[in-house]
């Protein structure tokens, strides 16, 4: 069972390293980035408590939005859908990666305290 | 006319027979002596005009006071008279009525004017005065006519105070014209009126108002000899509404509440009564007899009535004491000598009725009699009692006003005792009166205990220390301490206060003598100090540091990898709108912390605008050119 899933893992990495364009393991890069981010701050509320509470909040929320705005674009700039955004170009969605993250920005600086 | 005895007689039945609970209204108010001669001092003020001199010559002729320089009033009248003006006219008469040998000159065109006003285009006001200076000057008039334009002004007018003129109108009028449609407005005005808690009755218009209904009411009635349809309480109501109010605020509320106790003091059908006693309610060995003042509602005593106690009883016992006495009548004084019945000390209700005149009202009144005796207190009996009963008793008596020769001694293995009786001097019987105490006071501290006697079945007081039980009362303070009885009741004459004897009191466990503090209630109480709200417990900052870096650390990983993936921005190009956007957005990223730090929303969003739109236009310009460039490639 174990040889298997180890199999499979192995097989998933060989093939992303050989078949992902550079510019998507950028943004991967980025993506881990964010999760482990997110992930180090939920650990410190876990572990020291919830004060305060709305900074924690603005943290964590910032880190989930990025991460999700992140993976809105790495599929708006991955080759294999342009089918499915033909009109929106990657430029667009970079700009819209940028703007969407402005208004986050906003948001979270709003409620960091 | 029925003859009065049967009348009283009759009303007595329907007393007797009436539920036991049901009292008839009785008045609260009425005008005293003093109240009297106030409005009379205040309708006798000076006045400047006709109207000022009527409501003061008839307002005084009504209490049936003199009216000062009777001639110097009637050179007035002339000479303020205005024969064009009806109100002028009617002022002038009825004042001239008022004072006896005084004429007002009279002319035909007084006369037409007078006649002309006599119609219903003329307000009730001026018909009233147009009629009453024809009646007070002799001049004919036509009651017929005078009827009809009332009740065809009754009909257009048909507030208040103008169904009173149309009521005093009426009253002048000869007797053989068609009141009747004018009496009853009498009834509709009564069901005007409100009623205040079953005490008062008076219209919404106010005292004059009321007062004025009266005085018209009873008028009218007295004029065509029927009975006004005001009930009994009603007619009392009425009474506690218009006297109740003790200084006028104007002549023609004094004039009114005269003409109102004029016709109340003195009409054919309701005389309201009042009984008060001269004095306080109160019989005693030295004052046996209950005097009763009875008058009508202006203080005149009511010399022809015959004064009875229907029934008294003593309140506690409730046996009846008193059935049918009369009162004598002694120089307007009505007495009965109380005592000589021998009552008992308390408190006796009595029922009085004052009959002998069929128009009495509220002739029934309660009273609340008080008889009050002196107390003696004899067989004093003081001793000291062994707690263990070895050691015989010895008692020593005590004879009221004098003291104990030699002082009492109480330990804790004993009891102190006394007993007593309180008698009523006069008639040896014995007395439970309300407060009877003992009072223990510490010469040297101040301090004192109280405690309380309580009689037993025999009426015989007994009161007893037992010194180690009560030892918390007296904070275990040893001593001498004067020991007093104190007795007292509403009905006794003498209270008595009595130093009795000197107890010394020995206690156990006598803790270190402090003087008497007196209770520290009133001092100031300590400072509460406000405590401010505390900020929350925060973690060491160690903690805070490590996981900080902890959290940075991602960002060094994100470089490494992306060094790795030989990220580059190597294709940056030099082109303005590239420098301006980058500018732009790290402009940007700087708002945003100074936001953080120091603005607001709208601020922000102000900046925002501003930085934001440079920030898209560059990078709009910078994303196309790179999108050429990529499409060119």
């Amino acid at each position: 069972m174990s040889n298997s899933v180890v199999s499979v893992i192995s097989r998933f990495l060989e093939e992303y390293t050989t078949t992902t364009p550079n510019k998507l393991k950028v943004v991967d890069a980025y993506l881990l980035y964010i999760l482990l981010t997110g992930a180090m701050q939920f650990l410190y509320c876990l572990l020291v408590g919830t004060f305060p509470f709305n900074s924690f909040l603005s943290g964590f929320i910032s880190c989930v939005g990025s991460f999700i705005l992140a993976v809105c674009l790495r599929i708006q700039i991955n080759p294999q859908n342009k089918g499915d955004f033909l009109s929106i170009s990657p430029e667009r969605a970079f700009a819209d990666f940028l703007f969407a993250h402005t208004v986050l920005h906003l948001v979270v600086m709003n409620f960091i305290g | 006319y029925s003859q009065p005895g049967s009348n009283s007689l009759f009303g007595l039945l329907l007393l007797s027979l009436a539920l036991p609970g049901a009292q008839a209204l009785t008045p609260s108010h009425h005008l005293s002596l003093s109240d009297v001669g106030r409005l009379q001092n205040l309708l006798n003020q000076e006045y400047t005009d006709l109207e000022s001199a009527y409501y003061s010559v008839v307002g005084l002729s009504k209490l049936g006071a003199a009216v000062p320089n009777p001639a110097q009033v009637c050179q007035f009248l002339k000479s303020q008279l205005d024969p064009s003006s009806v109100d002028s006219l009617f002022f002038a008469a009825e004042t001239s009525q008022a004072i006896s040998g005084c004429e007002i000159p009279v002319s035909n065109e007084t006369r037409e004017i007078l006649l002309a006003a006599v119609s219903e285009d003329s307000s009730m006001s001026q018909i009233h005065r147009a009629v009453g200076a024809l009646s007070s000057l002799g001049l004919p008039l036509a009651s017929q006519e005078v009827v009809s334009a009332l009740t065809a002004r009754i009909n257009k007018e048909d507030n208040v105070m103008a169904i009173i003129s149309a009521l005093q109108t009426a009253s002048r009028l000869s007797q053989q014209a068609e009141l009747g449609g004018i009496l009853e407005e009498i009834e509709d005005l009564t069901a005007r009126l409100d009623d205040l808690g079953g005490i008062y009755l008076q219209f919404e218009e106010g005292l004059e108002a009321t007062a004025l209904f009266v005085a018209a009411a009873y008028g009218l009635s007295d004029h065509v000899d029927m009975e006004p349809p005001l009930k009994e309480d009603q007619v009392i109501q009425l009474v506690n509404s218009i006297f109740s109010k003790k200084s006028w605020d104007s002549l023609s509320e004094a004039f009114s509440v005269a003409s109102a106790a004029a016709a109340l003091s003195n009409n054919r059908f309701h005389v309201p009564v009042i009984v008060n006693t001269q004095g306080p309610a109160t019989v005693s060995h030295n004052q046996p007899t209950l005097q009763l003042l009875v008058t009508d509602v202006m203080s005149q005593p009511l010399n022809s009535a015959d004064v009875l106690v229907e029934s008294a009883f003593a309140v506690a016992s409730k046996s009846a004491v008193l059935n049918q006495e009369p009162f004598t009548h002694n120089d307007g004084v009505f007495e009965l000598n109380f005592m000589s019945k021998k009552p008992a000390s308390g408190y006796y209700q009595f029922t009085i009725g004052v009959t002998g005149d069929s128009r009495l009202v509220a002739n029934h009144v309660e009273l609340k009699v008080k008889v009050s005796t002196e107390v003696a207190v004899t067989n004093m009996d003081l001793s000291v009692v062994d707690k263990d009963q070895s050691i015989g008793t010895k008692t020593t008596r005590v004879q009221y006003p004098s003291k104990a020769k030699s002082p009492f001694t109480a330990d804790s293995h004993q009891n102190f005792a006394m007993s007593f009786q309180l008698v009523d001097v006069n008639n040896e019987q014995e007395l439970t009166p309300h407060q009877t105490f003992v009072r223990l006071h510490n010469q040297k501290t101040g301090q004192e205990v109280v405690f309380v006697a309580e009689p037993d079945s025999k009426n015989l007081y007994k009161f007893e220390l037992d010194t180690a039980e009560r030892k918390s009362e007296f904070d275990t303070m040893s001593g001498t301490y004067s020991l007093y009885l104190i007795v007292g009741d509403a009905t006794l004459e003498n209270p008595v206060l009595w130093n009795v004897a000197d107890v010394v009191l020995k206690f156990a466990d006598e803790e270190a003598p402090v003087a008497a503090q007196p209770k520290t209630l009133y001092v100031p109480k300590p400072e509460i100090q406000h405590l401010f709200r505390e900020p929350e417990k925060k973690p060491p900052t160690v903690v805070s540091n490590t996981f900080t870096a902890l959290v940075m650390s991602p960002l060094l990983l994100l470089l490494i990898l992306w060094f790795k993936l030989g990220a580059n921005i190597s294709n940056f190009s030099f082109s303005p709108s590239t420098i301006l956007f980058h500018l732009g957005h790290a402009a940007l990223l700087g708002l945003m912390y100074v936001y953080w730090t120091n603005l607001n929303m709208f601020q922000t969003l102000k900046y925002l605008a501003i930085i934001g739109g440079v920030t898209f236009l560059a990078g709009n310009r910078m994303l196309a050119q790179k999108a050429v460039k990529r499409y060119v490639s």
